[in-house]
C-alpha cells in the first residue's frame, strides 16, 4: 500500500531536503576555501595554532604554579613548643585535640631528643655549632608541627592555643608558638604571596587568550577581507547571506581543528620537556603532565572547541561588514 | 518587463545633485534594450537601483512583477535570481572551476545535484566553452571569462538579463562574440538591457536605444544609433 503525503508534508520534507543540501554545499565550499587558498590557509592556521598555544601553555603555567604554591603552603607548617619533660602520652593527647580542628590538615610530634639530632644533623658540618650543642646544658623543648589548610588563617590554632587547659600545661611559656611570633610575619608573606601569585596567574592567562584572540580574529578578518568582492559578488547573484557565511565559518572551524591538534601536541611537546629542567628550580610540572594525560580526549576537544569558537566569532563579525548591499 | 516611474537617486544628502532624475522607463518582455551614454550618466546607478543595491530616493520600480517599495530586505537574494546580470570585470569565483562558478548561481538556489549536472552542460555548450569546464578563471582569456559570466548569469533562466558594459574589457572580435551570444540569449525569450560605450555595437544591432545624460533620459528610439 503506497504511503499518502499532503502537500504540507511534502513541501517541508523538500524544505529540510534543501536546508541538508545548503549546509552539505556549505562545509563542502568551507573545506575547497581552506584546501585552494594555500597561503592564507597556512598563515591562518599558523597565527591560531599560536593563540592556542598560548593558551594552552597559560593555563599549564597556571596550574603549575597553583601545584607549586601549594606544595610550598604545606611545606609551611606551625610550630608549637612544649616543655621537655612532657610525656609522651600527654603530646599525643594534644595531638589528638588539634587534628581534630577542622583547619588543620595534620600533626607531627618531634620529641627534644628528635628535636636535637634534627639540629644536629642540620649542622654536621659546622663544628662550632656541633662543639656548643655538646656543651650546652640546656635542652630542646617538643614540637607539635601542625599543617592547616589555609596558613592565611590561623585563627582557629590561635584560639586552641589561648583556650585549651591541656596544652596549657605543657606549653612552653618562654618559646612563643610560630604562628604568634616572629614566624608570624614570615609565614604570612608566604600565605600572601601565594594568594597575589594565584590571582596574577588568572590576570595573565584572561590577558593572553583576550590578545591571542585578538590576532586570530585580525587574521581571518584580513583574510576574509581579501575575499571583500568574491562576497559581494554571491550577494548580487542571489546567495542568502547564510550561505556566504557558511563557508566561511567551516573555514575557519577546519583552522580551529588542525591548530588545535597541533597547539595541543606543541604543548606537551614544551611541557614534556622542560619537566627536568625545571624541576632543578623546584618547579613540579609533573602533576600538570599527569592532568592533561588523564583527560587528553577532554583538553583536546576543549582545544578544538576554543579554537573553533575564536575562529566562528571571528567569522561573523569579519563577515557581517560586507553583507550590506 | 521592467517599469521605472519618476524614479530619482541621490547619493548623500537629499539636497545633493541627483544621479538619477526623474526616470521613467517601461521595457516590455523579450526586448533587447541598448542603454548608452556618457561616464556619469546615471548608467550604473540605474542598474544598480534595478538590482536592489541601491535603494531610489524617490519613484516607482517594477522588475518582473515585483514592487520594490513591497519588497522586504529578506527578499532581495530572491528576486536577484530572477535577474541575471553580468559585469564588465566579470566577478567570477577565483577559487572555482568553470564548471563550478557556474553551478553556483544553481547551488545558491537549492538546486539538487542531479538538476546540476543535467543544466550546467548545456549552458557550457551554449557559450561554447565545452572542454574548459575544469578551468579556473585565471586561465581563461577575457572573453572566455565574459562568457562564463554569461552562463552563470543564464543558468537560472532569468527573465531579465542585465549586461554592465560586458564588453569594455574586451577586444573587438570577442566583444562582438559576446554581443551575438546576448542576442542569442534575448531570442531564446530572455529580455536584454545592455549598457555600453561602444557606438560600432550600437549602430550595427539596431536595437531600442535609450539615451542617459546627467541622470536623465534625452533619447529612445526603436532602432537607435549613438554617436560617442
Amino acid at each position: 500500500m503506497s504511503k499518502k503525503i499532503d502537500a504540507k508534508t511534502f513541501a517541508q520534507q523538500k524544505r529540510r531536503r534543501r536546508q541538508w543540501l545548503t549546509f552539505v554545499r556549505m562545509c563542502r565550499y568551507g573545506v575547497n576555501n581552506f584546501s585552494r587558498n594555500a597561503w592564507l590557509t597556512v598563515a591562518a592556521t599558523a597565527v591560531m595554532t599560536i593563540t592556542l598555544l598560548i593558551i594552552f601553555m597559560t593555563l599549564s603555567a597556571r596550574n603549575v604554579l597553583v601545584d607549586s604554591l601549594s606544595d610550598l603552603s604545606k611545606k609551611v607548617d606551625m610550630s608549637i613548643y612544649v616543655k621537655n619533660d612532657t610525656k609522651p602520652e600527654d603530646a599525643a593527647k594534644i595531638k589528638a585535640e588539634i587534628e581534630k580542628l577542622p583547619s588543620v590538615t595534620g600533626v607531627t610530634y618531634v620529641t627534644p631528643e628528635e628535636a636535637r639530632a634534627d639540629y644536629a644533623e642540620k649542622n654536621k658540618g659546622d663544628s662550632e655549632v656541633l662543639d656548643a650543642l655538646n656543651e650546652a646544658s640546656n635542652e630542646f623543648w617538643g614540637i607539635l608541627r601542625v599543617s592547616i589548610v589555609d596558613i592565611n588563617d590561623t585563627s582557629e590554632l590561635s584560639k586552641y592555643v589561648d583556650t585549651s587547659t591541656l596544652l596549657e600545661k605543657h606549653i612552653d611559656p618562654n618559646k612563643e608558638p610560630s604562628f604568634a611570633g616572629d614566624r608570624r610575619t614570615a609565614i604570612q608573606n608566604i600565605g600572601r604571596g601565594v594568594g597575589f601569585a594565584e590571582k596574577l596567574g588568572l590576570v595573565a592567562s584572561i590577558i593572553f587568550i583576550v590578545i591571542s584572540s585578538l590576532i586570530v580574529f585580525n587574521t581571518i578578518r584580513m583574510a576574509i577581507f581579501n575575499r571583500k568582492e568574491e562576497i559581494q559578488m554571491m550577494k548580487l547573484i542571489g546567495a542568502d547571506k547564510s550561505f556566504i557565511r557558511g563557508p566561511f565559518i567551516v573555514e575557519a572551524v577546519v583552522y580551529g581543528f588542525i591548530a588545535a591538534l597541533l597547539a595541543t601536541g606543541l604543548g606537551v611537546l614544551i611541557l614534556v620537556s622542560s619537566q627536568e629542567k625545571l624541576l632543578e628550580y623546584g618547579i613540579s610540572v609533573r602533576p600538570t603532565i599527569e592532568i592533561v594525560t588523564l583527560y587528553s580526549p577532554f583538553v583536546l576537544l576543549a582545544m578544538i572547541l576554543a579554537g573553533g569558537l575564536i575562529g566562528v566569532i571571528s567569522s561573523l563579525l569579519a563577515t557581517r561588514k560586507y553583507l550590506k548591499i | 518587463m521592467i517599469l521605472l516611474d519618476r524614479v530619482t537617486k541621490i547619493y548623500g544628502k537629499e539636497s545633493g545633485k541627483p544621479a538619477i532624475n526623474r526616470v521613467s522607463l517601461h521595457i516590455e518582455p523579450k526586448e533587447f534594450v541598448i542603454l548608452v551614454g556618457t561616464s556619469g550618466a546615471g548608467k550604473s546607478t540605474l542598474l544598480k537601483l534595478l538590482t536592489r543595491e541601491e535603494k531610489p530616493t524617490s519613484g516607482k520600480i517594477v522588475v518582473g512583477g515585483i514592487d520594490y517599495d513591497t519588497l522586504k530586505d529578506k527578499h532581495i537574494p530572491l528576486l536577484r535570481r530572477k535577474i541575471g546580470v553580468v559585469f564588465q570585470d566579470f566577478k567570477l569565483l577565483p577559487q572555482r572551476t568553470v564548471y563550478e562558478n557556474i553551478a553556483f548561481a544553481l547551488e545558491i538556489a537549492g538546486m539538487t545535484g542531479r538538476e546540476i549536472r543535467s543544466t550546467v552542460p548545456k549552458v557550457i555548450e551554449l557559450v561554447g566553452l565545452t572542454g574548459k569546464e575544469k578551468s579556473f578563471p585565471h586561465q581563461l582569456s577575457g572573453g572566455e571569462r565574459q562568457r562564463v559570466a554569461i552562463a552563470r548569469a543564464v543558468v537560472r533562466q532569468p527573465k531579465i538579463l542585465i549586461a554592465d558594459e560586458p564588453t569594455g574589457n574586451l577586444d573587438p572580435r570577442h566583444s562582438w562574440d559576446i554581443i551575438r551570444l546576448l542576442e542569442k540569449i534575448n531570442k531564446y525569450g530572455t529580455t536584454v538591457l545592455l549598457t555600453t560605450h561602444n557606438a560600432d555595437i550600437v549602430n550595427k544591432l539596431k536595437r531600442r536605444v535609450v539615451t542617459l545624460e546627467h541622470g536623465k533620459i534625452t533619447g529612445d528610439q526603436a532602432q537607435g544609433s549613438y554617436r560617442q
